[in-house]
């Protein structure tokens, strides 16, 4: 008979789950509190979202929904917004990545330049549908404030996506 | 049976994505950022405390901007005192002679800010006094230069205001010269765009901003901005006007909260005919 529950396994699994967990809520702060001093003219890059691509890449496309479903709404709730704009966005950011997880290739993928592209395409993405929560209430033109706003968040976004993979360098080569 | 499990363990992705954005789709129509709950009042409370902590960290590049601004404003204000001691003398004879009423001078608190949140263009500061000195929700937030915002929400030591830098905001405005209304909303950075003014009205680049009598949020006179362009839209019955503020939402560190809050029963009477008009257009 195949076993079913590996205990060792799932002991792995659960404390990823509260790693991903701890890391969300720091970030989460941090993006509040000390990100306005790395502001480009109201510009920040979106810490949570690079943790969306990062688990989802790393766990599978079925635990990165519910981690960008559940990060989204933990981040809603912090920033004042919307509640649901944001775990809509992540979760959709999340399906999304999920067709890029191979298993086996997790620490090559996640420290590689192949991250940080997944992570510009995805705030791309995910930024084209949040400015249409964002405008419907203003007067704003789309169109113009996505280019002017939603792709320097993303560029900028990627390029904080470059630390997070230099951060899996040192994981990838302990692997070999 | 089982061929309904194989089948929903096969596309159990697809599901849950469903599922997901279905229960964000529901929370998106259930509530919106006015609508701030007890739980999210404490929430501040312990950012404001969080931001209170990382405060003391210089930003360099904000202190640039702000010495440059300020040698601006110094020049600006030194040429303008003249012009104002002038104006002064004239304005105390006409207002003898028109018999006006002294416009009303409204207390004012000074608060340090210590946290701002420019999260996904959405700009918020929180402040250093909440309840326990006076300030309430829906007062107004500004500094010697103008506008700042509107208190949205307050603990008691601190207070987060929604910048006038954000996309819901929209200020019954007035310019200056000729008396003209309109109604300011926000384009990006420090710039506003000046909506509902007819092509045939004389608004020129330079003509000064002041929030209008008709502002159910905002106490009149307050200044706002500089018209940085104005131009006849061929295309539309109304100019395009762009404004920009004269406050630099970058460099903020202190500022004023009005204690003046828009008369609630005219706050009440704009709700209810708010209310009155969305159920007769569900009604349709």
């Amino acid at each position: 008979m195949k076993l079913m529950f590996d205990p060792i396994k799932s002991k792995n699994v659960t404390q990823n789950y509260i790693i991903y967990g701890a890391v969300a809520i720091i970030l989460s702060l941090l993006q509040i509190s000390l990100l306005n001093l790395i502001e480009v003219k109201g510009i920040t890059p979106d810490l949570l979202l690079i943790l969306v691509v990062w688990i989802t890449l790393a766990e599978g496309q079925f635990t990165g929904l519910f981690f960008g479903f559940g990060i989204g709404l933990l981040f809603d709730f912090i920033t004042l917004d919307v509640i649901g704009t944001n775990a809509l966005t992540k979760t959709i950011a999340a399906f999304f990545v999920g067709y890029f997880y191979k298993e086996g290739y997790v620490s090559e993928r996640l420290g590689s330049f192949f991250f940080v592209l997944i992570t510009l395409v995805t705030a791309v993405i995910h930024n084209l549908i949040y400015y249409i929560f964002y405008i419907r209430l203003s007067d704003l033109n789309y169109l113009d404030f996505f280019i002017r706003y939603g792709l320097a968040t993303s560029a900028y976004t990627g390029v904080f996506a470059i630390i997070a993979m230099l951060l899996n360098i040192p994981r990838k080569q302990i692997n070999r | 049976m089982q061929y309904f499990i194989n089948f929903i363990v096969k596309f159990k992705e697809y599901f849950t994505f469903v599922a997901l954005v279905i229960i964000s789709l529901s929370l998106i129509s259930m509530g919106s950022v006015s609508k701030i709950g007890g739980l999210r009042t404490i929430m501040i409370g312990t950012m404001g405390q969080l931001q209170g902590v990382f405060s003391w960290i210089p930003n360099p590049g904000a202190v640039q901007s702000e010495n440059r601004a300020l040698r601006e404003l110094n020049l600006q204000l030194s040429t303008e005192v003249t012009k104002m001691r002038q104006s002064l003398l004239e304005n105390e004879r006409l207002k003898k002679l028109l018999e006006l009423k002294e416009s009303t001078e409204y207390e004012m608190i000074a608060c340090e800010i210590v946290g701002k949140s420019s999260v996904e263009m959405r700009n918020y500061i929180t402040v250093n006094k909440g309840e326990n000195f006076g300030i309430k929700k829906g007062m107004v937030a500004r500094t010697d230069a103008g506008i700042v915002g509107l208190v949205i929400a307050v603990s008691g030591n601190y207070s987060l205001i929604e910048l006038i830098a954000n996309r819901n905001v929209k200020i019954s405005a007035n310019i200056i010269r000729n008396n003209i209304d309109g109604i300011i909303s926000w384009q990006g950075e420090d710039y506003f765009v000046i909506n509902n003014i007819p092509n045939s009205f004389d608004v020129k680049p330079g003509d000064e901003v002041v929030t209008s009598n008709y502002s159910n949020k905002y106490p009149p006179d307050i200044p706002v901005g500089l018209i940085t362009k104005a131009e006849v839209d061929k295309s539309s019955m109304f100019m395009k006007i762009v404004m920009r503020s004269y406050v630099n939402f970058q460099t903020l560190e202190q500022l004023f909260i009005v204690k003046y809050i828009a008369n609630e029963e005219r706050q009440r009477l704009l709700e209810e005919i708010e209310m009155k008009l969305q159920i007769k257009k569900s009604e349709k």
